[in-house]
């Protein structure tokens, strides 16, 4: 009989580090995803020499990439590899090194996600698949016909799915890392461009570059390298799935359902007990339709609790506190890696401005073309 | 003469739209766009599945209308989720902007090129359904 996260030895984030999310630079991902280890390292205050496996999450950037970064830390001989997993690469990355600590694999794992967009592909193409819009669908109508149908289901206005957005951006304003520092009106929101159904720009999310860096360790590796055991956070659930047949039913919140249910079970945890949750807010609308599956909300009402500041910085439940992807920004394989990180942030009450008082409990969702969907729940001593 | 701006999708020459879609031996389901290799919801393999017309007529699930789009058709257009009577969800293009969420739509020919030699490539787009079942 298979086993969980839970079933296996306890799995401690000790250390997070990022390079800020960016519009596409000349730095070479290299030097973005050194700085973000050494962040990391720093913050866990522990030598690169005793991180014994590291796994990068990339999506965009080239094959066989970890090992031209990680030379920079020194050449140790650590185990390496990339995983690519869409906009869920990180998340992955974060899994497996948890994986591997968990089982007893190694003691000290790392997981960086860093990604430039220098190759964004789809796998239709490659699988030989066409369809009758073929090339008219990108990812922004995909969600545009989401948010339509939303409001056929659940009445409401454009201005709901707007709100999401004033308030990320409201949060990544206070974040040093965010690609997007402004915070929004709702008229600026709605202001054109229009991309596609209600969604304008500032509901779709920037794709730059960044990178994004976690060290996970276990109990003895805290006692041997004399780690701060009051600055760790437990990994309590690590769940993964993928898209069955639903038949015309919504997938991406049929799917995240699916996984949050199976990760919370996991924690022995339910949704009411969540502080903070960062969750694949690529597209305003996901945000509306991820609470409500994940069960923050009852159906049709996350609009309403959204304008009644629950998922606001000191709401009911912190909803993307580091400004989500609508700000933070989506480098892809960084993104994943960057909520572990915040909620890392905000579990050890580090986060300042934008800290959700009394956090304990927090929930990272990411979903990814394919469609796959990766949860996560953690939790301070 | 007509050319299939889709291959392997419909029968251009047909003189309204047909769909070419799988139906699963095994498990009855029925796709559009065609699937190979082996069905989805039962795992049956390729023989199982076997070509299936499907009249391309059913009711608008969703639809955006596309305001940023590279390339053609320019911009703006409008897609559209739409439930077959045969089964599967399937997305197209709608003729103009009309159709809404819980309207009846059937597929109609649009040009999308003609050559020199006078031969037009077509695809199927979506336009209304009248009560009585003509268009709108």
């Amino acid at each position: 009989m298979s086993r969980t996260l839970a079933d296996l030895r306890p799995v401690h984030v000790v250390g997070v580090g990022l390079h800020p999310y960016q519009r596409p630079s000349d730095a070479p991902y290299t030097r973005l995803g050194a700085h973000a280890v050494r962040a990391a390292l720093a913050d866990a205050r522990l030598a690169w020499r005793h991180v014994e496996s590291a796994y990068t999450g990339t999506a965009t950037t080239s094959m066989g990439m970890s090992r031209l970064m990680y030379r920079h830390l020194g050449a140790t001989g650590i185990r390496m590899a990339q995983v690519e997993n869409a906009s869920a690469s990180g998340s992955t990355a974060f899994r497996q090194a948890c994986v591997e600590v968990a089982s007893g694999l190694a003691d000290v794992a790392i997981a960086v996600g860093v990604d430039k967009p220098l190759s964004l592909t789809f796998p239709q193409r490659a699988a030989g698949l066409h369809d009758l819009v073929d090339g008219r669908v990108a990812p922004f109508t995909h969600f545009a016909l989401l948010a339509e149908r939303y409001l056929h289901d659940h009445g409401g206005t454009p201005e709901q799915f707007a709100a999401v957005a004033v308030k990320n951006s409201r949060n990544g304003a206070l974040n040093p890392n965010a690609q997007r520092r402004r915070p929004r009106t709702l008229d600026e929101v709605l202001a054109p461009p229009r991309i596609s159904g209600v969604l304008t720009r500032l509901q779709c999310c920037p794709i730059g570059e960044g990178a994004a860096a976690v060290i996970v360790a276990s109990d003895d590796a805290i006692a041997r390298h004399g780690l701060d055991r009051g600055r760790a956070v437990t990994v309590l659930a690590s769940a993964t799935r993928s898209e069955r047949v639903y038949d015309g039913e919504n997938f991406d919140a049929a799917l995240t359902r699916e996984t949050t249910g199976q990760a919370l079970a996991e924690a022995r945890v339910t949704a009411a007990d969540l502080d903070v949750v960062e969750l694949h807010d690529a597209f305003t609308v996901e945000e509306l339709l991820y609470v409500e599956a994940m069960g923050l909300c009852p159906p049709g009402r996350a609009a309403a609790a959204l304008a009644a500041g629950e998922f606001d910085i000191g709401g009911r439940v912190a909803v993307s506190p580091s400004g989500g992807l609508l700000s933070m920004g989506h480098p892809v394989g960084p993104t994943g890696v960057g909520q572990i990180a915040e909620l890392t942030t905000q579990l050890r009450g580090e986060a300042r401005d934008r800290q959700h008082p009394g956090a304990r409990t927090g929930l990272a969702h990411m979903v990814g073309i394919g469609a796959v969907c990766v949860v996560h729940v953690l939790q301070r001593a | 003469m007509r050319i299939a701006a889709h291959p392997g999708l419909y029968d251009p020459a047909a003189p309204t739209p047909v769909l070419s879609g799988t139906r699963c031996a095994r498990c009855r389901h029925v796709y559009f766009p065609p699937l190979g290799i082996g069905c989805e919801v039962c795992g049956a393999d390729e023989e199982h599945l076997t070509p299936v017309p499907i009249d391309a007529v059913g009711a608008v699930h969703s639809r955006a209308r596309v305001h940023r789009h590279l390339g053609a058709p320019l911009a703006p257009f409008t897609i559209a989720e739409i439930r077959l009577d045969a089964g599967p969800l399937i997305r197209g293009t709608l003729a103009g902007d009309g159709p809404r969420i819980g309207d009846r739509v059937h597929a109609v020919w649009a040009v999308t090129d003609t050559r020199d030699d006078g031969a037009e490539t077509v695809e199927p787009v979506f336009t209304t359904t009248a009560p009585n079942g003509a268009a709108s």
